[in-house]
């Protein structure tokens, strides 16, 4: 049901911009359209790219001195967090990063990661959906732009869940269909919640509140048609089919051993990990896990032994799993963060929001393991090599899922916007 | 009614509590509505009759007990805030009115330039929840909406802002607005601060209407410890981070985002970060622990977690507590508890330098920077204040017209639902006004009214374009929006929680937040004196009344129902509740960005309208719609009650036939019926949005 509601969506909207894809392509340029779709389909057949994507975003600003990019010869910066060798000589992590050092052939690593803002919400947003914050508009987040061009794979669930958040302040759908917003699952271990009936209510008489609501909604609606009201009737639509279907234990811990749990960690994070590999394994196409609390002004190295033990923990769990079942020839996995922390140790033992260099991780799918890319300066404040702006990191994860950063979308307001934001992808870290 | 009693009787032994509560509903409510207008017409003695008979069974059955706690189920018997009274003498009255219509006048010359109209102007139907909800946070009860709509007094709007803005309610909308800029939660730094004594000083600052400059002025230069200060709750959010500080505060107060030049040229906006640094220099020196010496003993540094108390009792005590914490004799906690009564915010005044890699040509690396401010200068009577005072004084004073001006934008924005200027704390070149004489005109108002915003309120609500219906503003429209009536919001999700609740609890103020002083009772320790056994002893006591646990005990144990509390959303521990809560899910903000709230669509929260607790307490007996429904001895006054109560609006025709079909034939009773049509109207669209 949810399919089918879900492709009728596409096809209209399909439809309604392939009558205006052939006025646009007189001016040189194309719209979305499921015909250059299935060409690019065709294109991207010749290398593995990725079919899903689990997205790890490690809110408040990750410290990459403490965790991928760390300065060993200078104790000054280096501070009370270790560093761990990984299989590469040379190669060093963070010392709680041990599993994910013993993986490191799995992984390409980004030391070169730069943004324009200290601002936490900006530089979320920014990372999210490869744009600044404009007031005019409101841009897809990655995933969205990514079920939008895929499609959904599982017709009885959404294409894109957010896991370990509420869903408030993630950019969402935004100019694309409502239907693209991510379903927020708050808790891993409660999964989503509410989706059954109270007991004294049978399926009949369920469906007759819905259309006693929808009639004396009628004229609300109809007077207040808009984007607002749009949104939420999707979403009324959505929860039905959520409701009615039988892929809902996908979203169940429970059903999980102890002896897996306990590799994952019962961290947010290692739930949040655990969740979305059961979803991928239900075809779900992109699965954000959050991971908050790296603001770390203060005590940095006390802070880190919680954090970075968890992350490393859940992470390293995860690419074993996906490798054995094969899912990770199939499956892209993003480690992101707005920005990265001070070099400087503050008085507080913390360190402070650093936009000039960063570190982020990518394994999987369409990746290159065991890629290091770019060098920042010998502090870890500025770069040395090559540089790489979030539009070009978002377009490595475009080009990655086999799809095109160069091509032009247009918005509803007929301004022309890239997967990707336009950057250039790393080639180098792409398979 | 096909349920007998003695069925009923054994039926309930096997179901669940939850179906109990329904099967009584459909009991005690069928006793009255069994009696619709037709039949009533027919037979009424053979109705009265059954009636009888009805109640008889009723008396034989004894129901269960009220799961509501008792606390939210009784009105309250006095006034649960007290607000400074407004004037309402026919003089000030007049003032309001030609205040409103010369901003209407304002507007309707943007119209016919721009060739639009008003959108047409709200029943009174329509009035009394928008009032409610813009002005109070929730929507009006039934009785409150049923005395407005009844009242034939040509004031009945005017009666009704003056009694919203004197109102318990505004004071709790108001704060939640200000919550959600101010950034404000309860522990803001993991254990170590405590803000409810800053949290309820910001509600009373409202209560008592003081005006803004003077509130914003006392936060910037507040000294002392939160209990005998709250407002140093404001430096204090910023805590270690002294730049940060100065971003914030520019950004919130002044609505001009600085940020950027923190650490470079901002790269679209005139700012650099020379001059970042220059103003920044007039607070620097802001410190937050007590270097005094009274009460602490003389400490002056305490670092982390080693905490190096260097001097008197306070150290020893440190020493000692820090001894027992690595034998884990006490938990970490105590140590936050000692740092929570070391911190104390004071000013001693410190030259700050460019960063040591400063780029520009204009000054070196590390160059001691000279504070300046932004535009205009330092009012007189602060020439010998020091830094801090200086930058207050600057930042809030009536010559510094940009301070109003942001305010009186925030403030239009927060009554039509899109800012003059947007956003309304980024004003820049490339951010236009819509409209500059507007604009102009609502600074011009903002400073004649000394800062009251309260009497702002009340003159925006009173202009015809605001008491006009809502209009969809599409932020991506090519043609600007220019307020021919308040932009189409959702509701908040304070205003959906404080809504949902005024349709169970009789009294949503179960629960208030601790005032300073009542922190301060179990908070306070003199640091000069108190040796460790002491000092555990009332750690101990302040964890069982405000740590975690105790706290979340003692407020459940006055409202708490299966999961929730019930109380006004201005009063719930945000912090300590799951993600999952109905008010996440609706969008609250995170109170750690500013203006972090959003009114997206998610499925959990339509699963939550569904299934989740709202509709559940709706159907508890002692709940407020479940009596005023059970009251009704008709369906057609069950309807009505139903429909007042969540839309505030008697029903079309063809929705009291949708309904009466509800209630009488589909339903297997009518009880069942109302139960339904209370889900169906809770689950519309014009229950969630403010048209």
């Amino acid at each position: 049901m949810f399919h089918d509601r879900y492709a009728k969506c596409v096809e209209d909207r399909h439809s309604r911009r392939a009558i205006l894809s052939g006025i646009a392509s007189t001016l040189g340029v194309s719209l979305v359209s499921p015909w250059s779709r299935m060409l690019e389909a065709a294109d991207a057949s010749k290398a593995t790219k990725a079919k899903k994507v689990i997205y790890f975003y490690m809110g408040g600003a990750m410290s990459h001195i403490d965790t991928f990019d760390p300065k060993p010869d200078r104790p000054d910066i280096q501070g009370d967090v270790g560093v761990v060798k990984t299989k590469t000589p040379g190669i060093v992590f963070g010392e709680h990063m041990t599993n994910l050092a013993e993986l490191q052939d799995k992984l390409a690593i980004v030391r070169s990661m730069t943004t324009e803002t200290a601002d936490h919400s900006k530089a979320r947003y920014w990372l999210q959906t490869s744009y600044p914050v404009l007031n005019s508009i409101r841009h897809p987040s990655m995933g969205a732009w990514i079920a939008n061009e895929m499609g959904k794979m599982n017709p009885g669930l959404p294409p894109y869940v957010l896991v370990n958040s509420g869903g408030n302040g993630h950019p969402g759908a935004g100019f694309l269909d409502p239907s693209l917003t991510p379903v927020p699952v708050a808790d891993p271990e409660k999964g989503i919640e509410n989706t059954e009936l109270p007991s004294y209510l049978t399926e009949a008489v369920f469906k007759r509140r819905l259309t006693l609501a929808d009639r004396i909604d009628s004229n609300f609606r109809k007077r207040y048609a808009g984007y607002q009201l749009e949104s939420y009737n999707q979403m009324y639509k959505d929860a039905v089919t959520l409701m009615g279907g039988t892929d809902l234990e996908a979203f169940d811990l429970t059903k999980e051993s102890d002896e897996v749990k306990e590799r994952y960690g019962s961290s947010k994070v290692g739930l949040g990990a655990l969740l979305a590999r059961r979803l991928v394994e239900a075809d779900v196409r992109f699965v954000q896990v959050d991971y908050g609390g790296w603001d770390m002004h203060n005590d940095v190295a006390t802070n880190m032994s919680t954090k970075g033990p968890a992350l490393d923990k859940a992470l390293g769990a995860l690419i074993r799993d996906l490798d054995s079942s094969g899912l990770l020839n199939e499956t892209l996995i993003v480690l992101a963060s707005e920005f990265g922390r001070s070099p400087a140790i503050n008085q507080n033992a913390g360190r402070d929001h650093h936009p000039a260099a960063f570190s982020y991780l990518l394994a999987g799918a369409g990746i290159q393991g065991g890629a290091v890319y770019g060098k920042s300066d010998e502090k870890g404040h500025g770069i040395d090599e090559d540089p790489v702006g979030l539009t070009d990191f978002n377009s490595t994860i475009t080009v990655a899922c086999g799809l095109d950063p160069n091509k032009e979308h247009f918005a509803p307001n007929g301004r022309p916007f890239k997967i990707g934001g336009g950057g250039d992808p790393i080639y180098d870290v792409l398979s | 009614m096909n349920i007998s009693v003695i069925n009923l009787k054994s039926y309930l032994r096997y179901t669940s509590r939850l179906k109990r509560a329904i099967l009584l509903i459909v009991f005690s409510t069928v006793s009255c509505l069994f009696i619709t207008d037709v039949t009533h017409a027919q037979n009424r003695a053979a109705m009265q009759k059954r009636l009888q008979a009805a109640k008889q069974k009723q008396k034989q059955w004894t129901p269960p007990p009220v799961r509501l706690p008792e606390a939210v189920i009784k009105k309250p018997t006095k006034p649960v805030i007290s607000v400074k009274k407004i004037d309402r003498g026919t003089a000030a009255r007049q003032n309001v009115t030609d205040a409103a219509d010369a901003i209407d006048t304002i507007l309707a010359s943007e119209w016919s330039a721009a060739d639009i109209t008003r959108s047409e102007a709200l029943t009174d139907e329509q009035f009394v929840r928008r009032v409610y909800l813009e002005l109070g946070g929730r929507i009006p009860r039934l009785d409150e909406a049923k005395t407005f709509l009844a009242s034939s007094n040509k004031q009945k709007r005017i009666d009704l802002i003056d009694d919203l803005l004197t109102s318990p309610d505004y004071v709790s909308h108001s704060y939640n607005f200000w919550a959600d800029i101010l950034r404000l939660k309860e522990r803001p730094d993991q254990q170590r601060l405590i803000f409810e004594p800053y949290m309820d000083w910001v509600k009373q600052s409202i209560a008592d209407n003081t005006p803004y400059d003077e509130w914003v002025f006392a936060m910037l230069t507040a000294d002392g410890k939160i209990w005998d200060n709250p407002a140093v709750g404001y430096q204090l959010r910023d805590r270690g981070m002294a730049l940060p500080y100065v971003d914030n505060t520019v950004r919130v107060f002044l609505g001009t985002q600085i940020g950027c030049a923190q650490c470079h040229d901002h790269p679209f906006d005139q700012w650099t970060q020379k001059q970042f640094y220059e103003l920044a220099a007039l607070t620097s020196g802001t410190r937050d622990r007590d270097f005094s010496g009274k009460g602490g003993g003389g400490m002056s540094s305490m670092m982390g977690m080693g905490m190096q108390a260097q001097a008197g009792n306070a150290k020893k005590l440190a020493k000692e507590l820090n001894e027992a914490r690595k034998k884990r004799e006490v938990p970490a906690n105590a140590l936050q508890f000692l740092r929570l009564n070391a911190t104390s915010v004071n000013f001693k005044p410190t030259a700050l330098q460019l960063p040591h890699d400063y780029q520009y040509d204009n000054g070196k690396p590390k160059q001691k920077v000279d504070a300046a401010v932004l535009w205009g200068k330092i009012p007189e009577k602060y020439k010998d204040a020091d830094g801090r005072t200086k930058f207050a004084g600057w930042l809030t004073d009536t010559d510094n017209r940009q301070f109003a001006r942001a305010i009186a934008n925030r403030m239009w924005k927060q009554m039509f639902g899109v800012g003059i200027v947007e956003p309304v704390d980024d004003f820049q070149e490339g951010n236009i006004p819509v409209s500059e004489t507007l604009l102009e005109h609502l600074t011009d108002e903002m400073l004649r009214l000394k800062f009251d915003l309260r009497e702002f309120v009340r003159i925006v609500a009173s202009t015809e374009a605001w008491q006009s219906r809502a209009i969809i503003h599409e932020p991506t429209a090519a043609e600007p929006y220019l307020f021919t009536g308040p932009a189409l919001k959702r509701m908040t999700a304070e205003q959906l929680w404080d809504s949902t609740l005024t349709l169970v609890a009789n009294n949503e103020w179960a629960f208030q937040r601790p005032s300073a002083q009542e922190v301060e009772t179990v908070a306070a320790v003199d640091l000069g004196t108190t040796q460790f056994d002491d000092f555990m002893k009332i750690y101990k006591a302040y964890n069982a009344e405000l740590g975690r646990a105790g706290y979340s005990k003692k407020i459940r144990s006055v409202a708490g129902y299966k999961d929730q509390i019930l109380v006004r959303s201005s009063e719930l521990p945000l912090q300590t509740l799951p993600l999952s809560h109905f008010l996440s899910q609706f969008g609250v903000g995170d109170r750690d960005s500013i203006q972090s709230r959003s009114e997206g669509a998610t499925v959990p929260q339509v699963l939550t309208m569904f299934n989740g607790w709202t509709t559940h307490t709706m159907l508890e007996r002692g709940s407020v719609i479940y009596d005023n429904v059970s009251k009704q001895k008709t369906s057609t006054g069950a309807i009505d009650t139903i429909f007042l109560s969540i839309l505030a609006r008697h029903p079309t025709v063809s929705e009291r036939g949708m309904a009466r079909r509800e209630i009488e034939t589909a339903a297997q009773s009518p009880a069942a019926g109302c139960g339904n049509l209370i889900w169906a109207l809770l689950n519309t669209r014009e229950f969630m949005f403010i048209q």
